[in-house]
């Protein structure tokens, strides 16, 4: 087993991990560290949750330790999930394994470089806006984000709970199959879990693809040169591919944006500087005083952003022309894919638009920037669907590059057949581990 | 949006900006809302709901019950006998 504190120091993965790994156990798992834990602090990247150690473990974690899973540690992450690039933490920025001088992608950056450096690594990551199959694809691993409800969220630490997902990414297209039931289910503690039909694994066959004209616009030459070599080997595979229009999905990421900054400015008003994080605030300041102080001392750059503008979107004279609008665009985009779905098993484009991006370029980035680099993972986590995103080739450089496939709500089963027989002819390569 | 919407917006959502973060915010937002405006073609819907799929209400017995020692819970707030410390309300 490699040290953890050596590849950490040389990766930068983990917010905190154990000092004792228990070479015995069936298997070894991290948890974003927006998913509580007792045995770790969870920061969910910020400063605003330092020293924060919460009484008890979110419901993804508790049922892979149930079944003898070891949680090895807290993975970073950009804070409370705000990027697209794991650069908005407060607690250490992971590297990118094929590269250390590229992002890991986000905002479940640490879980993919875990996923990627680690032999037989299960790493549990949550998806808002597409934290799931962008580090995945940047990091070249596996990553299934599941419908929404179908992971408990008992435990998470909100971001936008109408969108968040707890998922998995693994290098191993098996391990998807193996946890993702485990972790699934209903669960009084998160009423959105309970009118899911169970998942069941009957090893459906992905026979057909739709891939929208617009997932073709936009791409980096090197992601548009493996994504259609990447076509081709899956009709060698018997899948139909046939090329469709769904209008709405530019819609997709206005409207996306709107719900998350709305319901984040809600769920982060709970942070006051009491009851959890720091505590240091002067008490003999006016009420209101009080928490405006602390807020502007811990809250992070993109947080603020995010929180000025969600709040902007809901608010009187606003909202109908935001939120409300926004609201409707998701139920149109479901109905966008629904029908596309009703002919094909899923929806086929390429992850990411590039391959893991340089830090001194994200530095360049505009937030507007960073927000459209989401475009093709957005649509599907804004209509609630299960997607998976896998391994499909490699830059000039090495650095990898991922495709994404979207199901029907509750259809993860051909998302795992899919990953399954994808990675049978498929060469996933892994990164040369330095520690 | 102006440095003043700005300002109104940041005082609502508990936040004091600095100079620099405001012009940067007003920015940064006016060019994010821009961008926005597509919204204003997209197609709307008689129907939608606010998440996106069906979810119920999950009711138990009123019993009460005690999952959490509250004493785990107050471990690591500033207390005063075993209140949470907060600002005065006046």
């Amino acid at each position: 087993m490699t040290s953890l504190a050596s590849v950490n120091g040389r990766y930068r993965m983990f917010r905190s991990f154990i000092e004792s790994i228990d070479e015995d156990a069936p298997f070894h798992f991290s948890a974003k560290d927006n998913l509580t834990s007792s045995a770790f602090e969870t920061c969910a990247g910020s400063r605003v949750l330092e020293g924060y150690r919460p009484a008890f473990d979110a419901a993804p974690i508790s049922r892979l330790s149930d079944i003898g899973g070891q949680l090895l540690g807290k993975t970073n992450m950009d804070e409370f999930g705000f990027g697209t690039f794991s650069a908005n933490s407060a607690y250490g920025i992971p590297l990118n394994p094929f590269d250390t001088e590229r992002a890991c992608g986000g905002s479940s950056g640490g879980a993919a470089c875990a996923a990627a450096v680690l032999d037989g690594h299960v790493a549990l990551g949550v998806s808002t806006g597409g934290s799931i199959s962008c580090p995945a694809s940047f990091c070249g691993v596996f990553g299934i984000t599941p419908t929404y409800g179908r992971v408990s969220r008992y435990g998470l630490i909100d971001y936008a709970n109408s969108l968040d997902k707890p998922g998995i990414l693994s290098a191993r297209a098996a391990d998807l199959s193996r946890y993702l039931p485990v972790i699934s289910g209903r669960d009084p503690r998160d009423p959105t879990s309970c009118m899911q039909p169970d998942l069941v694994l009957t090893g459906r066959k992905l026979r057909s693809v739709a891939v929208p004209e617009t997932a073709l616009e936009g791409l980096s030459r090197d992601v548009e040169s493996a994504f259609r070599t990447a076509i081709g080997t899956l009709e060698g595979m018997g899948v139909e591919v046939e090329t469709v229009d769904m209008p709405t999905l530019r819609y997709a990421m206005p409207a996306y944006y709107i719900l998350a900054t709305s319901e984040a400015s809600t769920n982060l008003a709970r942070y006051g500087g009491m009851r959890y994080g720091p505590q240091d605030g002067d008490l003999a300041l006016r009420f209101d005083d009080y928490f405006t102080d602390f807020r502007s001392r811990y809250f992070g750059d993109e947080a603020k952003r995010r929180i000025l503008l969600g709040t902007f979107t809901r608010m009187v004279g606003f909202r109908d022309r935001y939120y409300t609008k926004a609201l409707q665009v998701r139920e149109v985009v479901i109905n966008d894919y629904r029908r596309v779905l009703d002919d094909h098993d899923a929806v086929l484009a390429p992850t990411m638009p590039f391959v893991a991006p340089r830090f001194d370029d994200i530095s360049r980035m505009s937030a507007l920037d960073s927000y459209k680099a989401d475009y093709l993972t957005v649509p599907a986590n804004l209509a609630g669907m299960p997607h998976l995103s896998v391994p499909c080739g490699y830059d000039g450089g090495g650095m990898p590059i991922g495709m994404q496939l979207v199901a029907d709500h509750w259809c993860e089963d051909v998302l795992l057949s899919a990953a399954l027989d994808w990675e049978k002819g498929f060469d996933v390569r892994r990164p040369e581990v330095m520690e | 949006m102006d440095r003043e919407t700005v300002e109104r917006v940041a005082r609502i959502a508990h936040l004091k900006l600095t100079e620099e973060e405001l012009e940067g915010y007003s920015r940064d937002l006016s060019e994010i809302l821009e961008y926005f405006k597509v919204l204003d073609e997209a197609p709307g819907s008689e129907e939608f709901g606010f998440n996106p799929v069906e979810i119920s209400d999950v009711l138990r017995e009123d019993e009460p019950r005690m999952e959490t020692d509250p004493a785990d819970l107050l471990r690591d707030m500033r207390t005063y006998e075993d209140y949470v410390r907060g600002p005065r309300l006046t």
